[in-house]
């Protein structure tokens, strides 16, 4: 799963000598918040985002005297003048997963995805991942979701697999949740038909614990902690 | 009292499913004894089941799904598509008795021979797509009721209201582009429950955007959110959008008994749905209601929610 699979590679881009009112409809007609700013040779230089632009706008309480002198500076400013010069980028063979660990250590929407010359590629964004984990889940695929609570010890995927394989039913993917109670994980199945109290009458039959839907939960993050932030 | 039509035919349990599976010809019995106990059967005025003419599924399913439904049945295959849906030999021939039978009840109602009209069919048909076999159903029976009445009859709004606990993820689909047919669905969450559509934000498309409507319901609710989001979400877009016939995917497996969903509607709360949408009919299209079985596999309470279900019809 490498990035230059799932990266958008019709990047709209712009240059240094942009200027930012430029930069700030072009992003507002194509419905992106993050411009990759390039060089005459397509080496990244930069990176402008609608963040960006906003800050550099005049408060909203000016003379009109003022803001005809606010309206004359921006007219002048150019994309170098605010953006960032040494966005973090990732490269082609990255894979989809250092992205998302990236996204959420450094808290950016989007990645300029440059190869070893700096030379622009794509760009990979929160979008084109959640595209990805919408497969992944097979959530446009018509299925149930169960959620079913077990030890955290080595053979209860093997379990859970065979007890529903042996209801004929395939599988669209399955999840586990790290952080359920302690020694326990929550492992949710997502399976490809209609007829699921069948398999559960089997599940329970063959003694597994079925999750109350109301208590699902995916997160990794413990509630306790989540609460204290 | 209305005149009240009831689409049944022994031939609909011709249609089988195998062991284990929940939609099972028994249900029809079993509905059918219970309208008998209820001494309702004498009440009803009967339609007959004909096979329906290729012409009217093609309205809603490609030639060639059709054709791989025939042939799946010919060759004696034991499922079309998902392991879910089952199929026998007669399961095409059953299929097209029940859409034909529903057409033949749209003619009558049409016509002013009945007032109503409650379908005992099998197989169900909400799920099914215009291409593909779905979670027990086949062909699309309520989709083809529609283009059938815009098409034969020239009725130009048509109200589906379904309360299968599941999505019509193929009734929505169908008609999501058609300004001209209402798609309003309450169900189980999709999060829980299958087939995973018919989320609050899909509200149709193109020129039938804001014609299609869902209204979903959390593990554990019942009645109490049955009667506030059919209040809020179903009534005012009805009565904004005024239809002409309202016809009605009748699913029984909202109720607490029927293990095939978390939702706990009771007994009771059916029959305060069915009323409401009784008066819906009353109120917009001259009372013409066409009411057409998808689920409900509880062979336990299937029959006094049918018998309710038929009564409320007719106006008893």
């Amino acid at each position: 799963m490498f990035i230059d699979r799932s990266m958008t590679r019709e990047v709209i881009t712009v240059s240094p000598e942009t200027g930012i009112l430029a930069a700030q409809s072009l992003m507002a007609r194509n419905g992106i918040r993050h411009l990759p700013v390039i060089d005459e040779d397509g080496i990244l230089v930069g990176v402008v985002t609608d963040r960006d632009i906003r800050s550099a706008m005049p408060s909203t309480v000016l003379s009109e005297a003022e803001k005809a002198a606010e309206q004359r500076r921006l007219e002048a400013m150019k994309v170098k003048d605010i953006m960032t010069v040494n966005p973090v980028t990732v490269s082609p063979t990255q894979t989809l997963e250092d992205a998302l660990l990236l996204m959420q250590k450094v808290k950016v929407g989007a990645f300029p995805v440059v190869d070893q010359e700096g030379k622009l590629q794509g760009i990979i964004s929160v979008r084109d991942l959640m595209r990805a984990f919408v497969n992944v889940l097979g959530l446009e695929e018509p299925g149930t979701l169960l959620g079913i609570v077990v030890e955290n010890k080595i053979g209860q995927m093997k379990r859970i697999v065979d007890a529903i394989t042996e209801t004929g039913v395939s599988f669209g993917s399955i999840l586990v949740s790290r952080v359920w109670e302690e020694g326990k994980r929550a492992v949710f199945p997502y399976l490809l038909t209609n007829n699921i109290s069948k398999v559960k009458n089997h599940l329970r039959e063959k003694g597994f614990t079925l999750l109350d839907p109301m208590e699902w939960y995916l997160d990794r993050v413990p509630k306790r902690k989540a609460e204290k932030e | 009292m209305r005149r009240t039509g009831l689409l049944y035919d022994e031939r609909f349990t011709h249609h089988k499913t195998g062991p284990e599976h929940p939609e099972a010809p028994e249900r029809l019995t079993a509905l059918i004894c219970g309208l008998a106990d209820a001494g309702l059967l004498a009440k009803l005025i009967p339609i007959p089941a004909t096979a329906a003419r290729l012409e009217w599924i093609e309205k809603v399913h490609s030639p060639e799904y059709i054709h791989s439904f025939r042939e799946a049945c010919t060759l004696e295959l034991n499922a079309l598509g998902c392991a879910d849906n089952q199929i026998c030999p007669q399961s095409y021939e059953t299929a097209l008795l029940a859409v034909g039978g529903i057409l033949n009840a749209v003619d009558m109602l049409m016509e002013g021979k009945i007032d109503n009209v409650f379908c005992a069919v099998r197989p169900p048909g909400h799920h099914a797509e215009r291409r593909e076999a779905l979670g027990f159903c086949f062909f699309n029976n309520v989709a083809i009721a529609a283009r059938y009445l815009q098409i034969r009859w020239e009725v130009v709004r048509v109200g589906i209201i379904d309360f299968d606990v599941h999505h019509g993820n193929g009734t929505q689909h169908i008609f999501e582009d058609d300004p001209n047919v209402f798609y309003y669905s309450i169900h189980e969450h999709p999060s829980f429950s299958y087939p995973g559509t018919g989320r609050e934000f899909e509200k149709g498309s193109g020129a039938g955007m804001g014609m299609t409507l869902n209204s979903t319901i959390l593990p554990g609710q019942g009645d109490d959110e049955y009667r506030r989001k059919i209040t809020r979400d179903l009534v005012p877009a009805f009565d904004e959008f005024r239809p002409q016939v309202i016809i009605v995917s009748a699913g029984f497996d909202a109720h607490s008994a029927d293990d095939m969903s978390y939702i706990k509607l009771s007994t009771e709360g059916f029959s305060w749905v069915m009323g409401t949408v009784f008066q819906m009919a009353d109120q917009h299209a001259g009372g013409r209601l066409v009411s057409v079985l998808e689920g409900g596999y509880s062979l336990e309470v299937l029959p006094e929610l049918i018998s309710n279900h038929v009564q409320i019809l007719l106006d008893l």
